[in-house]
């Protein structure tokens, strides 16, 4: 049987989402930071 | 079949699944049920009369509406947040503990259920005494009760009764686990008990600080033993206690997406081990960090500022444990029933469950409220949003939508557990209801509360123009924003209220199942280490002296004459 790489059985949903989370947090943090150094 | 053939059979069972449990408990005790409901019947109470101060604040705030009758602002400032930040949470957490010890370890003995209700008691006392001193314009000192601000001293001892007895309601809970423990040696403990217990720990480690601080301090000032208060002490440990405090709300909100979602969408718990170590990496991470609330007192020397906020920092990796460990919970279960694609397993999950819903919002929540959490405890930045309210708007985000809704969600099954009653589709209707409002009212007065708070809008703070100041003039918008939000949140409260009052006393007579997940086939045995609280003790208390003792140890030295009391109101 050849390689499946269209497997149903995965996490790539979670993987993605739990990056998605970090990314946001980040972005978040870099918006107020540039506020911050616009500010004092 | 022989009774030794059955016995021996079960024994083969047991020993070939290492994590399997001696004796499964499936409800719990009449009994338990009773102390439990007692906490939760507070809680709801505390609910709606919080929540009405809160709508008056907002009112105040859009500048459209005065007081009656003399009431202060301040007053009803300290009422919203001691009730629904103080009592609202430490009872439900507390009663719905007490159902998780005797669903998961088993029913009380009758001397630990005395314990627990003599606990009750205490607190309920204690709350009484606080309270009145509140209604009678005594104490409007705002709940953080930051000194010099001084309240009388009914209204600290108050307060103390409320640790106390919630120490006396943990113990209860802790010496049932510890009977399991006895009664099945070399057995991993059903994860509910051991979360509750790690709770229970943190509580008991943080508020120590709390009950120096009005026992040493506030209570000998305000009865006019001494004179003076030192003010960077007293703060100094109130935030010792504050900071854990937020974990407290929040670790049972996290039993409930461990244990009970993965039930409620039919699916196993991912991972024990992780779940367990998620929990006393919070436990280890929740206390010796208090200082970044006080990242602008100028008597705390910049180094142990430097090194709490690293501390604080840690608790991102449980947080993305957790986050990590929910979705794939979600996509797993998703998938089972035919999810395709990458998010296609999202459409699958039960969303006219209240009972998944509101917790599920509550995790939502908790991911831009976990973001500015990230931001408030970033040092220099702390400057930008630091006694702001973008910091009231963030703890609206994290305890009062995160916690209180995966709260109210677990509540629409437990109350009627415990009262021998169901969730009829038409109570779960107006559950998923509220949650949708809660969510609308909540995203509108949280937003403006941010947006207002990085435009320089202060918190704890009466309706002004500041003299028509034009910065001031900003804000108000913002203002009318929050009360429009607050408004959808009260009349939510009351939809709450309703659908409570139908599970306690009008929902059909039955049995509702208290949800708990299984383990996933298959799963490794635990690591015992991880339920080692020696060792964990001995790193939570090796941390805490690294963060604390220079820093306190500097606060006495080098101590102020201190302050008298002020009374502003």
């Amino acid at each position: 049987m050849g390689k499946n790489n269209k497997s149903n059985d995965n996490l790539k949903g979670t993987l993605y989402a739990t990056f998605g989370v970090g990314i946001f947090t980040i972005i978040l943090w870099l918006l107020c930071f540039n506020l911050f150094m616009d500010r004092f | 079949m022989t009774t030794a053939t059955v016995t021996k059979e079960i024994k083969n069972k047991n020993s070939s699944k290492e994590n399997t449990t001696t004796k499964e408990f499936t409800k719990v005790d009449r009994r338990d049920a009773k102390l439990a409901l007692a906490h939760i019947y507070v809680a709801f109470i505390a609910l709606l009369l919080g929540g009405l101060a809160g709508l008056l604040q907002v009112f105040v705030r859009s500048g459209q509406f005065t007081l009656p009758a003399g009431i202060n602002y301040y007053q009803i400032l300290t009422v919203h947040g001691v009730l629904l930040g103080l009592i609202l949470t430490t009872y439900f957490i507390l009663g719905f503990q007490t159902a998780a010890i005797s669903r998961t370890s088993g029913p009380l003995s009758n001397k630990q259920r005395t314990i627990g209700w003599v606990g009750f008691w205490i607190m309920t006392i204690g709350t009484a005494a606080a309270a009145i001193m509140v209604l009678l314009n005594e104490a409007s000192v705002l709940y953080t009760f930051y000194a010099p601000l001084q309240a009388h001293w009914i209204y600290y001892l108050g307060l103390a009764l409320v640790v106390v007895g919630s120490w006396t309601v943990s113990l209860s809970q802790g010496l049932r686990y510890i009977q399991w423990r006895k009664e099945n040696k070399g057995k991993t403990s059903p994860l509910l008990s051991f979360m509750v217990v790690v709770n229970n720990l943190m509580w008991f480690v943080c508020t120590l600080g709390v009950a120096a601080e009005v026992l040493f301090q506030l209570l000998p000032w305000s009865l006019g033993l001494v004179e003076r208060v030192d003010v960077l002490l007293s703060r100094t440990l109130f935030w010792y206690f504050g900071h854990a405090l937020v974990y407290f709300w929040l670790l049972p909100a996290y039993m409930i997406w461990y244990t009970v979602l993965p039930k409620i969408i039919g699916a196993k718990i991912f991972s024990d081990s992780l779940a367990r170590l998620a929990f006393m990496l919070f436990l280890l991470f929740s206390i010796p960090v208090g200082v970044h609330h006080q990242l602008t007192e100028p008597g705390i020397d910049g180094f142990w500022k430097f090194l709490q906020v690293v501390l604080t920092f840690f608790v991102v990796v449980p947080s993305l444990l957790t986050a990590f460990s929910m979705f794939a919970t979600f996509e797993m279960r998703g998938r089972e029933l035919g999810g395709k694609g990458l998010f296609g397993w999202f459409k699958k999950l039960p969303w006219k469950d209240s009972r998944f819903l509101l917790p599920f919002i509550g995790m939502v929540a908790f991911i831009p409220g976990g973001a500015g959490g990230i931001v408030n405890a970033s040092y220099q930045m702390n400057e930008l949003i630091h006694n702001t309210i973008w910091v009231t708007g963030h703890f609206h985000l994290t305890v009062a939508t995160t916690v209180v809704l995966t709260y109210f969600g677990a509540a629409f099954w437990l109350i009627p557990h415990l009262t021998g009653r169901v969730l009829t589709k038409k109570m779960n209707d107006l559950a998923v209801t509220s949650g949708i409002m809660w969510t609308v009212g909540m995203f509108i007065m949280s937003s403006a509360m941010h947006i207002a708070g990085l435009l320089g809008a202060p918190r704890r703070s009466e309706y002004s123009t500041y003299g028509g100041s034009e910065q001031a003039a900003e804000w108000i918008p913002y203002q009318i924003a929050q009360a429009v939000g607050g408004t959808i949140l009260f009349i939510t409260i009351l939809l709450i209220i309703g659908i409570v009052i139908n599970l306690i006393w009008f929902a059909p007579k039955g049995e509702e199942e208290f949800p708990l997940a299984e383990l996933a086939h298959g799963a490794e045995k635990t690591p015992a280490i991880l339920e080692n609280f020696k060792l964990w003790g001995v790193i939570l208390v090796a941390l805490i002296l690294i963060a604390y003792t220079f820093p306190i140890f500097d606060i006495i030295n080098n101590s102020p004459l201190g302050s008298t009391g002020y009374k502003f109101w």
